[in-house]
């Protein structure tokens, strides 16, 4: 922040790269043995799995074991050596650029929108009765039903993608803002306008700061509806990415593909969660430190 | 500089069933006076500082700080609230300069101001923590210092030692007295503590509940500087006495 100066500013950056430092030598003890105890349960599935296929009965015959679908990934992800008609060969990051822009597009268009709508919604009375009735009658209408007025809207082009995914991940912020700023301390208000702060400030300076547990929590909710719906995009509205690949790797009877492209989603999925809780935690060291405390 | 006029104010809160907080109230406190609203919970105290404070709009009556109406709150009535209502994601020295910085006031024009007051409050050391990293007497001591930091006319303190501890509150009443004689601010002081209200204050208003009034005003005319040492002379202990059994005869007659 710009606020302090001298002194006071250094002491501040101290403190932040105490705790930076803190919270990576707590992640850094507990990392082994998380890790050890989170991959128990694929692997033993894994395994399962390969053993199960090894005896050719797994459902028929109908699904690749891992080993196959691992030799499948690599091959769509660095080409096979030598001649091959492999449609799928070489194009994994490409069709993960794809999908992640689409999403980070999607996403970022949500947040602001939805952020600031929320944030009036739960702040100001007229904004609430004007603008969440709407907000709640179109909520219940799943991202999947907007395919088709997507499609004739936007085309079978990046825009209808970007259009799905900001709408799936709008309704999650939208709600969880305005929860965030109807739930502010009411004396954390009163404070801010005794101390002459106007209407916009207080918005900005106490509400905005105050929803942000809220927010975040929108957020990563929100993260999740953008990998769904652009998943369910490119499976129907654009020619790329890995909903693409999917649903045509599908029709080609390449099962190894649909595998190896639904582990590279929850990958993607899993990694932007993280991403965003690693910038909560940034965002909000002042929580962390309350929850310590009490 | 910092006068408060109530005339036959009334508060009437509507909801499913209407409650009377108060009922003709009248008091005047003059510049620069230590006045201590003492009386049970749920007693109309609170509600007449957020009248005066301008959280709450007066049901009936007249009520005049400097001799303007009081529509809304402003920095000239600082407030102090039993919590402290500090802003939990913004440090000491950001708490501290929160009313000069909203009010546009220049940086340097506060700073000095504000380290002074820092240091008057004892925090200097604590200008980079959070509010969360400091105890109850701490938080209330920032809490002051943010509405010194503004220059109030009037300090509106609502119950500020309630929630701490006796040996802190003792401690903070000291610094009261001493932030207090020495800047000489109008102070209006909600407190159910009687010895509280005889130590600090220059006039006690005691009130009775349902419907809030002030049924006796009694000036406290020990001598001034006073620090916590004044608790046990011997006209502290005749105003207790005199004040206990005022109360009693106000909620005998309820």
């Amino acid at each position: 922040m710009s606020i302090s100066t001298g002194p006071i500013a250094s002491r501040q950056e101290s403190s932040v790269s105490r705790l930076a430092s803190s919270i990576l030598s707590s992640v850094a003890r507990r990392n082994l043995r998380q890790i050890l105890l989170a991959i128990v349960l694929p692997v033993v599935v894994i395994a399962l799995w390969q053993w199960e296929g090894n005896g050719g009965s797994l459902f028929g015959g109908v699904l690749p074991t891992p080993d196959r679908v691992w030799h499948a990934w690599k091959v769509w992800a660095f080409g096979a050596s030598g001649l091959s008609l492999n449609p799928y060969s070489g194009t994994w990051l490409a069709n993960l650029l794809f999908s992640a822009e689409r999403v980070g597009k999607g996403f970022l268009l949500a947040i602001v929108v939805a952020v600031p709508v929320g944030l009036a919604i739960g702040w100001n009375r007229i904004a609430s009765g004007s603008l969440d009735p709407t907000v709640q009658l179109l909520r219940p209408i799943p991202i999947t039903a907007w395919l088709p007025f997507s499609i004739a809207v936007f085309g079978i082009r990046d825009m209808g993608a970007v259009f799905l995914i900001a709408l799936g991940a709008f309704y999650p912020i939208v709600v969880n803002s305005a929860q965030g700023a109807r739930d502010i301390e009411r004396n954390l208000v009163r404070a801010a306008m005794m101390m002459g702060a106007g209407r916009w400030t207080i918005l900005r300076r106490v509400v905005l700061p105050a929803s942000l547990p809220s927010i975040f929590t929108g957020l990563r909710i929100g993260l999740g509806i953008a990998w769904t719906a652009v998943i369910v995009a490119e499976m129907v509205a654009v020619k790329s990415g890995l909903g693409y690949v999917l649903w045509d790797a599908y029709y080609v009877g390449r099962m190894d593909v649909v595998i190896a492209d639904m582990a590279t989603i929850g990958l993607l999925g899993l990694i932007s969660d993280r991403v965003i809780l690693l910038i909560e935690q940034w965002v909000l060291a002042w929580r962390r430190l309350q929850s310590f405390h009490s | 500089m910092g006068t408060i006029t109530f005339e036959n104010v009334s508060k009437t809160f509507s909801g499913q069933s209407e409650v009377r907080a108060l009922d003709g109230i009248n008091l005047a406190i003059g510049e620069g006076e230590f006045v201590a609203l003492l009386g049970p919970s749920g007693c109309g105290k609170s509600t007449l500082l957020n009248l005066l404070a301008g959280f709450e709009k007066t049901t009936e009556g007249i009520l005049l700080f400097d001799g303007k109406t009081v529509t809304r709150p402003g920095p000239d009535r600082g407030v102090v609230f039993q919590e402290a209502a500090l802003f939990p994601w913004l440090n000491v020295w950001q708490n501290v300069i929160f009313g000069p910085q909203v009010q546009g006031v220049a940086r340097a024009d506060y700073e000095s101001r504000a380290r002074n007051l820092l240091k008057l409050v004892g925090l200097e050391s604590f200008a980079d923590a959070l509010p969360v990293q400091l105890s109850g007497g701490m938080r209330q001591r920032v809490g002051i210092a943010r509405v010194l930091a503004m220059s109030p006319k009037a300090l509106l303190m609502d119950e500020p030692f309630g929630a701490l501890d006796a040996q802190t509150r003792l401690s903070m009443q000291q610094l009261l007295l001493d932030v207090w004689q020495s800047l000489g601010t109008t102070v209006l002081f909600v407190t159910h503590d009687i010895d509280e209200a005889i130590l600090l204050s220059d006039r006690i208003c005691v009130m009775s509940a349902r419907p809030g009034r002030i049924i006796r005003t009694i000036p406290i005319t020990m001598p001034r500087p006073r620090s916590i040492a004044s608790l046990t002379s011997a006209e502290f202990v005749a105003y207790k006495a005199r004040i206990m059994s005022d109360m009693k005869v106000g909620a005998a007659s309820h």
